[in-house]
């Protein structure tokens, strides 16, 4: 039975997905075809803007930069996020407690924690350096140091970050039925074994998800760097999102910060196509 | 005999070292919400030496009214507040209605419409800033709570309505069918059906859509940084940012004590609810 009612229902989302995402989509890649500063009518350049920002090595420094954090930082997530879950998946006195504890900086603003770490991560007198001298360590100044800041970025963004893929993975073991286990358990197998042999393929749907969802969220990051370093020192934590922004709302030039947009949108549909096409190699079917 | 309690043995050296590693990565994850707490509360003074001092010795409280005296908390705190309720509202709104068609009827284009909402969750924020800006500008809606506000009532114009409609649309396909012929027998409206019967059963998943919604926007700082200018009608987060630029580098107790009262009423809001949240995330279980 068809129902011409049901497009009422629709119509508030569907207004906004029109007005919001559809339109835009589109008016963006006419606006990156475009020179266009906020005072005056866009002019139609063609495909001038992607010229010159392919030509422009500050780009290829901030496709680099945006690369190296997702580098850095999706697999250390990942991997943290994992064995959180794997610490958490049987039933133990006080789960509830260390589940809890582990979700509060998902909880928290990234503007908050981005604040809570810059004074960690102080040079002088920020207390990673001082655990740091504890053991003899000598910390760099982590935000103002080209090679650290962006690392520095990276460790935080776990810590902000961990407790969500944690909550997704222990979702995804629950699944997992028991009676596999015991069997194993019985024939014999080592907890690593059983972890190889069962745990890893049942959930790599999961992993796989969780991979994709983490590896777009990564090439996103913006709030860090707008709180922490606004892309310094020199253009070392400058990542593609960041670079949007400024071409945008400081440069002013909106024509060239719309290309950007559709290249960073082009470079994510791209590493978002290759997972799936890797997919089939390690993603256990049943 | 000897081999179990050696397997007893086993298992409470597994026990002792799980222990062990859980609490020092609870420790890790708590560090610098103490430390927050540790700072918000030094002299000035004091937050200059080396080694820091981990317990403060003569808790400085008036840290807090001092953040006040130098930016309108208060006023940021019922802006976020105005921000979140009334855009949770909305969006939780918008997501019900669409979930619910595309749960219960069926209609032209259904597959499609569907699977081009759940398309948008890819798109980059970053590609439709700009146009985005535009439409507000021209609305008039620059430097108002309305940017903010209204096109949640339209499904969260921001990357995140469509989860909203997935979610709901999953919890509603699992109350049965019967109720709804049942209720229809009975002369009742679809949309009476919808409005008296559909949506109280699902409080579990509304309470938890609007948990989301809520702390979505509670914690935004993009939105808000783009549309507002003016410091009366920022959010907290948009404030924070402007305390941590006019303070950079010095005076972090005040800064501490600002990110703390940003911060304590949706962690106390999370704690009180968390059962929930976990519950969310069981029941979503994502499946490949």
């Amino acid at each position: 039975m068809k129902s011409r009612s049901a497009y009422l229902y629709l119509l508030p989302v569907l207004i906004g997905f029109t007005v919001f995402t559809l339109g835009p989509v589109m008016a963006s890649l006419y606006l990156s075809l475009t020179h266009y500063e906020i005072a005056a009518a866009p002019v139609f350049v063609g495909l001038l803007n992607y010229k010159q920002l392919l030509n422009e090595q500050l780009f290829w420094q901030v496709v680099g930069n945006t690369f190296y954090y997702a580098f850095l930082y999706v697999p250390l997530s990942v991997g943290v996020s994992l064995a959180l879950a794997l610490l958490l998946e049987k039933k133990i006195r006080g789960i509830t407690f260390f589940r809890t504890v582990y979700f509060l900086p998902v909880v928290t603003s990234m503007v908050a924690a981005a604040i809570i770490w810059t004074w960690i991560y102080n040079g002088d007198i920020g207390l990673l350096n001082y655990l740091l001298s504890l053991f003899g360590i000598n910390g760099p100044k982590w935000l103002q140091n080209p090679h650290w800041a962006l690392p520095a970025i990276a460790l935080m963004s776990v810590w902000k970050n961990a407790g969500y893929n944690m909550m997704i993975f222990l979702a995804g073991l629950a699944n997992i039925p028991t009676d596999y286990h015991e069997a194993a358990r019985l024939d014999g197998a080592s907890s690593f074994a059983r972890f190889r042999e069962i745990t890893l393929p049942l959930i790599s749907p999961v992993l796989f998800f969780v991979l994709v969802v983490t590896t777009i969220g990564a090439f996103q990051v913006f709030e860090q760097t707008y709180v922490m370093t606004n892309g310094g020192p020199g253009t070392s934590t400058l990542t593609l999102s960041y670079y949007i922004w400024q071409t945008a709302f400081s440069f002013f030039n909106l024509g060239s910060a719309s290309a950007l947009g559709y290249l960073f949108f082009i470079i994510v549909l791209v590493m978002t196509a290759i997972q799936f096409q890797v997919r089939k190699r390690w993603v256990y079917q049943s | 005999m000897s081999n179990e309690s050696i397997l007893a043995g086993g298992t409470r050296w597994r026990k002792v070292a799980r222990y062990s590693l859980l609490v020092t990565l609870a420790l890790i994850m708590l560090g610098p919400f103490l430390w927050m707490i540790v700072t918000s509360l030094e002299s000035p003074e004091v937050l200059v030496q080396f080694p820091p001092q981990f317990i403060p010795r003569n808790p400085r409280f008036s840290n807090y009214s001092e953040v006040f005296g130098e930016l309108p908390i208060a006023t940021f705190f019922f802006n976020s507040i105005k921000i979140s309720v009334l855009g949770t509202i909305g969006e939780v709104i918008a997501a019900s209605l669409a979930a619910f068609a595309f749960a219960r009827m069926e209609f032209q284009g259904k597959k499609w419409i569907f699977s081009l909402l759940l398309a948008t969750m890819m798109i980059p924020f970053q590609v439709t800033m700009i146009p985005v800006y535009m439409i507000m500008r021209s609305l008039g809606w620059l430097d108002s709570h309305a940017s903010l506000i209204i096109p949640h009532f339209f499904g969260g114009a921001f990357a995140s309505g469509a989860f909203g409609v997935f979610l709901l649309r999953q919890f509603f396909e699992s109350i049965p069918k019967e109720l709804e012929d049942a209720s229809r027998i009975d002369g009742a409206s679809r949309f009476r059906f919808f409005v008296t019967i559909l949506l109280p059963l699902s409080k579990p998943a509304l309470a938890v859509l609007s948990l989301f919604v809520f702390m979505g926007i509670w914690n935004d700082l993009l939105t808000p940084v783009l549309f507002l200018s003016t410091e009366e009608k920022m959010p907290l987060t948009f404030g924070l940012a402007v305390l941590e630029t006019v303070q950079h580098n010095f005076r972090y107790d005040l800064l501490m004590a600002g990110t703390l009262l940003s911060v304590a009423p949706i962690l106390l809001l999370y704690v009180f609810a968390q059962r929930y949240v976990t519950d969310a995330f069981l029941r979503a279980g994502v499946k490949g």
